[in-house]
């Protein structure tokens, strides 16, 4: 099946969404192929017994179709080192204004964190962006766009179009990093894009290291 | 692919709205025309004849169907006179302003219909139209007293605002370059820049086209058009409108960080098309694109008689990235054995205040070979400094065929020297840093 027959069926499934859950998004970018954290998903009202072989420590998310930043309203616990802690932390974040279910993963070792999104531009159509710097990615905005969809030589063209290509390079003696693993990610994202059918696709932040792409949040819709 | 031969070539015009008096639009415009190699028919039904023209009551009256009709009627007639045009003309310019540009886009709507029914291509409205020297066509509604247009040349203006058009018309002729052809085509209500682009990329008088844009419609259909007339010669453009943010989906950071100059910016360089990013940087790549043809390189060597204005040229050089390499082994050989002691062998090469101008030919000569671009500064408050310069410089760059620009200042003979310089071919700025990135302009990877 093709990025684009995935989508369709994605779609279909969903006919009554606009806007898709997390979990949803990151089910969708693993079935093209990209690494994401190790999880489960906990509807509310559903109450959980173990961490059922995940491994700790976990970081434990709501789930909300109108909660665009999770961060800034306490909806993400960090570093979860035991059940007890697991299921406090379910227990509170389900009881959230507008949750519908808690996301819990397997925390991610620290990397380089990057953005890569896809909107459908006014004026040129589906264009695809890459970007460096995570939580700071709107104060520095060391971005760049393309036409989507892009091929791999493209994708490598948009990080170099930034300054944070250093950082991906290798800057000061650090090891450079999987830039394989993140020109698929581009390419994905932009064939996403290019499908016609969503509005928006935000992978932020994707912790990139030495070997891999991690997708640590995802968010899409629509058109 | 569009042809817009009858446009910008037409054989036949109609002017509606011609008037008498030169005080008015219809009549300024009129009298530009009287040097049009084709027929011209003012439309105006109160007039026999005007300016020793057969006048006709309404397009409909003419023996023939023009190429290119000029309609300089108010807004509110001018639906009514585009219907009476089919049949009659292949494109209609429409000159008259108060449409979408003032919230009239009903009335905008209105005239884009009546066009595609009546197959009639139209540019405008709220544009002063095309200028072709070549073809003594001038559509501009500014009277050749007051605005000396530039003559014929190899650059082609191609630009949404009228006011800019007429900036750049004025700056292209001071800075000693002709115009190939020119178009102000406003609100863009049917023919748009990536027309225009099509038509230009096989124009055999076009070797460089400058563009002013505020919005670009159909940004793929641009993009498209503006990659292959880059292929076929440089496309420098100006976009306006840096700070619109632009995108519907603001609630997704991919839509806050796009905003729609950072887009447009970003896709230019994803297609490889030159960006000017101000008004005078436009102007001046234009004229070193006008004047010389592109290399391949990154290489430059600048030959200066101040030490100063070598420094500033050399800083400029990194920031646009080229590559000020140092002189080879024996062409530094070569010069220390030709000039005194006291000059600086070196790259920057300083020829110093004590320059005579023969020193400028010994130093291009020497380092022919190693370079791919060269800039030349000559101050001329020094005796040194001749307008023998100027020549040593044109037999350079006609004998290597490599970019060479120049920076000229100080007084004195300079208006001579750059006037002579510029006749022949070699683009000279005021400054050291212009004339660098002008150099940038020329030298590609």
């Amino acid at each position: 099946m093709t990025i684009r027959d995935k989508i369709e069926e994605f779609l279909r499934s969903r006919a009554d969404q606009n806007v898709f859950l997390e979990h949803e998004v990151k089910d969708l970018l693993r079935g093209f192929g990209m690494t994401v954290p190790k999880g489960m998903f906990v509807p509310c009202g559903k109450r959980i017994k173990s961490a059922a072989g995940l491994s700790f420590p976990l970081v434990a998310k709501v789930v909300s179709s109108r909660i665009t930043s999770k961060s800034d309203i306490g909806g993400v616990r960090l570093g979860i080192g035991n059940e007890d802690e697991l299921r406090r932390a379910v227990s509170e974040l389900s009881r959230m204004e507008h949750a519908e279910g808690v996301l819990v993963e397997e925390m991610a070792r620290p990397g380089f964190e990057v953005i890569v999104g896809g909107i459908i531009d006014n004026t040129f159509g589906p264009i695809v962006m890459f970007g460096s710097g995570g939580l700071f990615v709107e104060l520095f905005r060391d971005v760049s766009f393309a036409l989507a969809p892009v091929d791999r030589e493209q994708a490598m063209w948009l990080m170099n179009e930034t300054k944070g290509e250093k950082i991906l390079k290798g800057l000061r003696g650090k090891p450079p990093l999987d830039t394989n693993a993140l020109a698929d990610v581009i390419v994905n994202v932009s064939e996403v894009i290019a499908s016609g059918r969503i509005l928006t696709i935000d992978l932020n932040p994707i912790a990139l290291y030495q070997s891999g792409a991690l997708v640590l949040d995802a968010k899409m819709s629509r058109i | 692919m569009v042809e817009l031969d009858s446009l910008f070539s037409p054989k036949s015009v109609a002017l509606i709205g011609a008037t008498a008096s030169e005080e008015k639009l219809g009549g300024i415009v009129l009298k530009n025309l009287l040097g049009l190699k084709g027929m011209v028919y003012p439309v105006n039904p109160n007039y026999p004849e005007l300016m020793g023209r057969k006048a006709y009551p309404s397009i409909r009256d003419l023996p023939q169907t023009v190429d290119l009709s000029i309609i300089m009627r108010p807004a509110a007639e001018v639906p009514d006179i585009l219907r009476q045009h089919a049949g009659k003309a292949r494109f209609a310019l429409i000159v008259s302003a108060g449409f979408a540009e003032v919230g009239a886009s009903e009335l905008q709507k209105k005239i884009k219909r009546i066009g595609r029914e009546t197959g009639i291509r139209l540019i405008g409205p709220n544009c002063l139209g095309v200028y072709n020297p070549r073809h003594g066509l001038d559509t501009m509604f500014l009277p050749h007293s007051l605005l000396k247009k530039p003559g014929k040349g190899n650059v082609a203006i191609v630009s949404q605002s009228g006011a800019l058009v007429v900036c750049l018309l004025e700056a292209v002729r001071q800075a000693n370059m002709g115009v190939s052809k020119v178009i102000n085509y406003g609100n863009a209500v049917d023919l748009d820049a990536a027309d225009v682009y099509e038509y230009l990329a096989g124009d055999k008088e076009t070797r460089v086209v400058i563009s002013y844009l505020e919005s670009v419609g159909n940004g793929r259909r641009f993009v498209e058009a503006a990659r292959k007339l880059d292929n076929a010669k440089p496309l420098l453009v100006l976009k306006a409108g840096k700070g619109a943010s632009g995108q519907k989906a603001a609630f997704s950071h991919t839509g806050r960080l796009a905003g729609s100059y950072e887009v447009f910016r970003s896709i230019l360089r994803q297609f490889r098309i030159r960006e000017a990013i101000d008004y005078e940087s436009l102007l001046d790549a234009a004229k070193a694109l006008s004047f010389q043809r592109p290399a391949p390189g990154k290489r430059v060597c600048i030959i200066t008689n101040g030490g100063g204005s070598g420094v500033l040229a050399t800083d400029e050089c990194a920031r646009a990235g080229l590559e000020v390499a140092p002189l080879p082994e024996p062409v530094a050989e070569h010069l220390k054995s030709s000039f005194p002691s006291f000059y600086a062998i070196s790259n920057p090469l300083d020829l110093t205040g004590q320059v005579r101008a023969d020193d400028y030919r010994v130093a291009l000569d020497a380092a022919r070979e190693a370079y791919d671009g060269f800039i030349v500064i000559a101050l001329t408050a020094v005796t040194g400094v001749t307008l023998a310069v100027g020549e040593m410089v044109h037999d350079f760059s006609m004998a290597t065929g490599k970019p060479v620009v120049a920076h000229i200042a100080q007084g004195g003979i300079s208006r001579k020297l750059t006037k002579l310089l510029e006749k022949s071919k070699i683009p000279v700025y005021s400054s050291p840093e212009r004339a660098v990135r002008a150099l940038g302009m020329l030298l590609c990877d």
